[in-house]
């Protein structure tokens, strides 16, 4: 099967089409054009149906959709059922998604970040940016060929590949080094930001953070970040108009 | 900003334009991050400092938000750069506060932009329907590149919109010198409350949440030593 690097490269724009209707499936299918490729002189009609299965419903972690897109591509070539290879991709959706939000999104993103972030203030300034972009990116390219690999090896017996691989266990350690980094990064960059203010500039930032972990506890996921900011900021310009 | 040459404010078009795209039609490489979109908009516009701190505190406001399946989050990368816009060649004590405000506003609104350019996209594929069953790549190839088109085009709007806020912002916005400061210090609190909010949300009652206090005891010990004793 060839086009495995076009197949790579397509994966890097999977939620371009990204819709209500078929979430990732049009970038799914377009990921998938590349791989099908040599079905179309081998078995044409077979061809026609792989790509019709290809680019139906489908949504995952797009870092790690070359599993499921490798996966059903080497089982369109090994002629399993239609139907089974439709259930393989709808079975493998969900678990994809939680285990690669969970390595990324929840593991690995806050965790670069949060060290560029306490890199940043402590004056690696631009090179602390490069090096996050790198390192995630090392993450994520790297994942990203293993994803689509081990699919189009594994086929079928995908799900055992993925049990078998390290990326379960590291969604739990990347998650521990995240909340460490995230922990690390809020008062090492507020201590470098705030310190030309003085103990009162320091003192007013701690009641606003105080008051703002107080609203996110309460409220939950309800209260977020860009909801927060715009009450602090528009308190304290009326408080100051008040003042004034 | 209103002094900037017509060539920059045409590189910060393109460079928001690819951090609009970046979060979440291609690459996803976090150029949309707002620590990296700010910082080159910084670079820009001369003023890579104040890019880094602009980015910094957007960035601790973007921690709160994972950006998971069909959720709707704020996009940051164009609005980071019209927050750096604003920032750059001012006193950052004076700028920081409101560059960070009109940055979440635009994030808000890049947010809904989303929503719009997924129903959109919807269309297009209901459209097609038929085409897609016969399993025509063209199709498919098709309708991928007229959804990468328009959020390109959502992208160059969110970041011109951007640019033209931080114009008026730089132009009409001059709060006294002690609302400047205020709104610094409380842009600085609450994105650490962000950050921290969020991460214990994440966190959970686990060993995470042991994890997120031993990096605040640190991070704290080390903000005391290096900026305590200056």
């Amino acid at each position: 099967m060839n086009g495995r690097m076009h197949a790579l490269l397509r994966l890097l724009s999977v939620q371009g089409s990204w819709n209500y209707e078929r979430m990732q499936g049009i970038g799914m299918g377009y990921a998938a054009e590349p791989l099908l490729d040599d079905l179309r002189l081998a078995d044409p009609l077979r061809h026609t149906e792989a790509v019709v299965r290809s680019a139906e419903f489908f949504n995952a972690n797009p870092y790690l959709a070359g599993l499921a897109l490798g996966a059903a591509a080497r089982a369109e070539y090994d002629a399993v059922p239609g139907e089974q290879v439709a259930r393989l991709r709808t079975a493998l959706a969900g678990p994809l998604g939680a285990l690669g939000d969970g390595l990324f999104w929840a593991g690995i993103l806050p965790a670069t970040a949060g060290l560029a972030l306490a890199a940043v203030a402590l004056g690696a300034r631009w090179w602390a940016v490069l090096g996050f972009l790198v390192v995630f990116n090392a993450f994520r390219l790297i994942t990203s060929w293993w994803a689509l690999r081990t699919g189009l090896e594994a086929g079928m017996r995908v799900g055992g590949a993925i049990s078998a691989s390290v990326v379960p266990r590291a969604a739990t350690r990347t998650g521990a080094t995240a909340a460490f980094a995230v922990g690390l990064a809020a008062p090492v960059v507020s201590a470098w930001l705030l310190h030309p203010f003085g103990a009162r500039g320091v003192s007013s930032a701690l009641l606003i953070a105080a008051a703002g972990l107080v609203l996110a506890r309460w409220s939950g996921a309800r209260f977020t970040a860009p909801r927060f900011g715009l009450l602090a900021l528009g308190a304290t310009l009326l408080l100051r108009l008040v003042m004034a | 900003m209103s002094g900037i040459e017509p060539g920059t404010v045409l590189m910060l078009l393109v460079w928001g334009t690819l951090a609009g795209l970046d979060l979440v039609s291609v690459p996803q490489a976090m150029l949309c991050r707002p620590l990296v979109a700010a910082t080159v908009a910084g670079a820009l516009l001369g003023d890579v400092d104040a890019g880094l701190r602009v980015g910094a505190v957007l960035e601790l406001f973007a921690l709160d938000v994972l950006p998971v399946g069909a959720v709707r989050y704020p996009d940051y990368g164009p609005a980071s750069v019209g927050a750096a816009a604003i920032a750059a060649g001012a006193p950052w004590e004076l700028s920081l506060g409101v560059a960070v405000g009109i940055g979440i506003l635009l994030a808000t609104v890049g947010g809904w932009s989303l929503l719009v350019l997924r129903r959109l996209n919807a269309i297009a594929v209901q459209r097609h329907t038929a085409a897609l069953r016969s399993g025509e790549s063209r199709v498919i190839r098709r309708l991928h590149y007229a959804a990468l088109a328009r959020d390109a085009l959502r992208s160059a709007a969110l970041t011109a919109l951007a640019l033209g806020s931080a114009g008026v912002a730089v132009r009409w916005l001059h709060p006294t010198r002690e609302t400047a400061v205020a709104l610094t210090i409380a842009a600085i609190g609450a994105g650490a409350a962000s950050a921290l909010g969020g991460a214990l949300r994440g966190a959970g009652a686990g060993s995470r949440r042991r994890w997120l206090a031993v990096g605040g005891a640190v991070g704290t010990a080390v903000g005391v030593t290096v900026w305590g004793l200056r």
